[in-house]
């Protein structure tokens, strides 16, 4: 920070006919380094190391950004003049230096602004312009340039933690929050500068303290003692360049600058400003368990900007759709009075959809396709089906009908049912997929073409002709992936099956002629789930290269990529109006992105293992989602706020399904359960005032046992998949473990 | 699995490192396993350390060789997913094109056939070489027997729709013409073998009879397309098989 200083007086010599604007600009940054650090300079180090001149032009650009930010354009414009800077060169600093803002104040974003141009310049100084991959991850890695003593290392970390013991205990929950990532951080420059001794004392003697959440990746970080393990590592650089967020409260954030400011030579308060965001916010602090229930996160918590852009998480309208006349066969009423009816039933469909939703999308927001006659066949069938739905609720659980998978010898990986029920699908580790028929109805596929040549193309039940029933089977095996496949998923036309695999493609599959028709290829690295929109057409798939990617069927490449979680992504799931798409990562977080922009609209932390399932509410408003730990939570995704966690399961939840009606939550896991939430109840207990839509912070009842409804053992069979059939019976799959 | 000391230090090795890394539950196999991957990796990089040092002329293989080594191996079989600004510069692009817009009623929807899988992956190797051969062999038997000459020119069978049943697409021809000489004597003689004895030139039918029946079939399905009426003293076979086409 030391160097901070440096740069304006400089400029003072150089630039004498502008002093009233460097002024402004000295006075800011004198003010801050004021405040800063005057520590033994590591930075002056850096740029001593490089080219006098290099300096110079990196201070000019330097000055030139912050100017431009705070938007004196004059100044700049003569500045660069007389400088005779370019306008590339800035550019590429600007993105360099545009790592986020603080919520601190200007000065700030100056010293992180030039503590970045300096080391970039120590970097690399010829490098200016392309951004490449390893001029990227070195200047990531060199970011750990700025040494403080080695050995120091320890006493400025018991130093703070001393500190935050002696501080009052509203305050000290809240401060704790800073241990962790200042733990990993400090670690880390240790090992990047080669000190491995020291590194391995530090850790030693400091790991224990961390909370236990962290363990899994405090042991990964155990096995990272050199330069060059962090090299090939890409989820922690991912956590080195993105910053971790913190969420303080004012008066804690104040007691604790005061206390760092008041020692000089103080490495934490660097690496605070340089690798944490502390978003403050004015209130009561957080008490420990709300903290908990939030954090666990490989970033910290979200910002509370991120969560809030507006999301349309209202359903679409329901095409109006006329429904025959001649079809329930038990009704005996009077001919007159079915088709009134009917007419009513249909009107008061439309009567709900002429008022437009406000939280709802336009119909044409993202183009979907339209209804084919046979899509409409199938809507009738669903409405009939629905009439017979059985409504459930507390005292009227659901039957479960399990479907195991025997002889699959551990190698069950992905299941999925039709939405009628119809059709199972399972994807195995030996890279096949097998599609059965639930229904005593076989699988057919479609003849070839010599014998479709001679059928009668004019005969009424053409449709029944084209299949052959001498190679109808209850099952049909697929073959063509080259690895375990670790996602499928059926269209809702029940054309189409996805298959997604650990060779890096997703394969469609025709399931009329059961061959492969189409292999989309785009991640290079195992994709471990996919999944079809509603309304077909799309589908999204996400990888262990931490993007999911939405395509549509008709393009061999993706229409959208989703960028930004820093671990793999895990399980993906389409919004039921097929507007956004949610994403669950090993990161420990779930992102909502939007379809239109590919923009993240939600990031909601607070799982404190890796994401494996992921519903939506029938309604659209709410997300379930489960891990690893055990814990179920339910966000609501209007406010982007948990409402919900649901304790009881011991073991990973694979599989999560909303009640058709939304009124029941189950749950499938490893510890070979299904349980039963009521969901209803859940959600009714929402209550949110302005200050939890604002801070977000909403204190979670412990009410895990009174949601429980109903808890379902199976004999030593884990619970991959779950499926409500359109008349509310409760489908669960998986394959039998025998030991 | 087996205790400490009967084990070789090797495998000793590999269960602290499992233990270090944390893995408490793995099947005995798995040490088995990670000791043939750690062999075959070391022994990788040495050979090719050992190359390197070599090409420098040092007598020795030294630590930078061993970097070196490790090096390009990480590239080739190591390789680890993009860093994220350089998804996140992507995804941004890709994100700027609006989604493009649904034609409506195309069949099923599906990318430009170049990208599919859908084409056939296999190819007929073209059959004019074999068809003359056998034409050879056909006219033998076909003047000795005479007459028949002017109805196995009916083969607008067309020999490119035969071509999938094998190579053997002239005999067809003879046999029918074959047949009719055949028939007259005798009627409705159950099977092409118990007629055949009557003439000489049948033995080439005999020498492989079991080609009769698949050769019978194909050739009743142009017959019927063709002239259906044809036969009036068609062969009891024919009709069979003609029977036995329909029912399928």
């Amino acid at each position: 920070m030391a160097a901070v200083q440096d740069g304006p007086m400089e400029l003072d010599a150089e630039k004498e006919t502008k002093p009233e604007i460097l002024s402004d600009g000295t006075s800011n940054l004198s003010g801050n380094t004021a405040s800063g650090t005057l520590s033994s300079s590591p930075l002056t180090a850096a740029p001593a190391g490089g080219a006098p001149k290099m300096e110079d032009q990196q201070t000019l650009i330097a000055v030139l950004q912050f100017l431009k930010r705070n938007k004196l354009s004059e100044s700049v414009e003569i500045l660069r003049r007389e400088a005779g800077l370019g306008e590339h060169q800035e550019d590429s600093q600007a993105t360099d230096g545009s790592g986020g803002g603080k919520g601190d104040g200007d000065g700030g974003d100056a010293n992180s602004l030039l503590s970045r141009v300096f080391i970039t310049s120590a970097a690399a100084p010829q490098s200016m312009l392309v951004k490449k991959d390893q001029p990227d991850v070195s200047v990531v890695l060199s970011a750990y340039s700025q040494q403080g003593d080695p050995p120091l290392y320890q006493v400025y970390y018991s130093g703070l933690k001393n500190f935050i013991e002696s501080v009052l205990d509203c305050h000290r929950a809240e401060l704790s929050q800073l241990f962790y990532p200042l733990f990993v951080h400090m670690y880390l420059e240790l090992v990047y500068n080669n000190h491995e001794t020291k590194a391995k004392a530090f850790f030693d003697k400091f790991s224990g303290d961390q909370e236990c959440y962290y363990q899994d990746d405090l042991r990964i970080l155990c096995g990272l003692t050199k330069k060059e393990h962090l090299k090939g590592n890409e989820v922690l650089l991912d956590f080195r360049t993105s910053r971790f967020v913190l969420r303080i409260s004012r008066d804690s954030y104040q007691l604790l600058k005061r206390h760092l400011q008041e020692r000089h030579n103080n490495q934490i308060w660097n690496i605070i400003q340089e690798h944490l965001y502390i978003d403050i916010f004015d209130g009561m602090p957080r008490s420990k368990s709300q903290i908990d229930s939030m954090s666990g996160s490989l970033a910290g918590e979200a910002r509370r900007e991120v969560n809030k852009a507006k999301v349309f998480y209202g359903l679409l309208k329901e095409p109006e759709i006329e429904v025959p006349l001649d079809d329930e066969d038990d009704e005996a009423e009077n001919e007159e009075g079915k088709p009134k009816k009917k007419k009513t039933k249909k009107d008061s469909l439309g009567s709900k959809s002429k008022k437009q939703d406000p939280n709802a999308p336009q119909q044409n927001r993202i183009p979907l396709p339209e209804l084919k006659d046979s899509d409409k066949l199938d809507k009738i069938m669903y409405m009939k089906e629905s009439t017979k739905r059985i409504r459930l609720g507390p005292e009227n659980l659901p039957s479960i009908c399990f479907y195991t998978f025997l002889n699959a010898f551990q190698g069950l990986t992905a299941v999925d049912f039709t939405d009628d029920s119809s059709l199972l699908a399972g994807g195995f580790a030996d890279s096949t997929v097998r599609v059965w028929s639930v229904t005593p109805k076989k699988l057919r596929k479609v003849k070839s073409t010599a014998e479709l040549n001679v059928i009668d193309k004019e005969s009424d039940d053409v449709l029944e002709r084209i299949m052959d029933e001498k190679t109808a089977s209850e099952s049909k095996i697929l073959h063509g992936h080259s690895g375990p496949v670790y996602g499928v998923s059926f269209s809702p036309d029940r054309n189409y099956l996805l298959s997604s695999s650990e060779d890096g493609t997703v394969r469609l599959w025709s399931l009329q002629t059961f061959t492969c028709l189409v292999g989309y290829k785009g991640h290079n690295y195992p994709v471990w789930d996919t999944q079809f929109s509603p309304f077909g057409y799309y589908f999204v798939s996400g990888g262990h290269d931490r993007v999911a990617r939405l395509w549509a069927t008709d393009h061999y490449q993706p229409l959208r990529i989703f960028a930004g979680h820093l671990a793999d992504v895990t399980c993906t799931q389409f919004h039921p109006n097929s507007n956004y798409v949610a994403t669950g990562s090993t990161d420990r977080t779930v992102r909502l992105w939007d379809v239109l922009n590919g923009n993240c609209v939600r990031i909601l932390t607070g799982h404190k293992g890796p994401i494996h399932s992921l519903a939506f509410s029938p309604n659209g408003k709410f997300l379930a989602s489960g891990s690893t730990d055990g814990r179920v939570l339910l966000w609501d995704i209007g406010h982007g706020l948990m409402i919900g966690e649901l304790k009881g399961h011991t073991d990973t939840i694979y599989a999560l399904k909303f009640s058709r009606d939304g009124e029941i939550l189950a749950s499938g896991s490893m510890d070979n359960t299904v349980r039963l939430w009521d969901s209803m109840k859940a959600f009714d207990e929402v209550e949110t005032d302005d200050f939890t839509a604002t801070t977000g912070h909403i204190h979670l009842p412990d009410n895990s046992q009174e949601l429980l409804l109903g808890m379902y053992h199976s004999k030593s069979t884990p619970v991959t998949h779950l499926h409500f059939t359109r008349r509310n019976l409760l489908l669960a799959a998986g394959a039998y473990n025998s030991q | 699995m087996a205790s400490p000391k009967t084990v070789p230090k090797d495998a000793q090795v590999m269960m602290q490192i499992l233990k270090d890394m944390g893995i408490t539950e793995y099947d005995p196999r798995v040490i088995n396993q990670m000791l043939e991957f750690t062999y075959r990796y070391v022994t990788t990089i040495i050979e090719d350390a050992k190359i390197y040092s070599t090409h420098a002329k040092k007598s020795n293989v030294d630590a930078d060789d061993i970097r070196l080594a490790i090096q390009c191996r990480v590239d080739q079989s190591f390789t680890s997913p993009p860093p994220r600004d350089f998804l996140l510069d992507i995804a941004r692009q890709k994100n700027q094109t609006p989604l493009p817009l649904i034609k409506p009623y195309t069949g099923p929807r599906l990318p430009p056939d170049r990208y599919c899988l859908t084409a056939p992956n296999y190819r007929l190797k073209s059959l004019q070489k074999k068809v003359s051969s056998s034409a050879g062999r056909i006219t033998v038997p076909r003047l000795s027997v005479g007459a028949v000459s002017s109805r196995p020119s009916t083969p607008t069978l067309g020999t490119p729709s035969v071509q999938t049943v094998g190579t053997k697409v002239g005999t067809p021809v003879s046999l029918t013409g074959q047949r009719f000489t055949v028939q007259i004597p005798s009627s409705q003689a159950a099977s092409v073998k118990s007629a055949t004895p009557t003439t000489p030139t049948v033995q080439n039918v005999l020498i492989n009879p079991s080609l009769i029946g698949s050769k019978n079939i194909l050739i009743t399905t142009n017959m019927v397309s063709q002239n259906s009426s044809s036969d009036s003293t068609s062969l009891k076979r024919k009709h069979e098989d003609e029977d036995e086409y329909d029912a399928l």
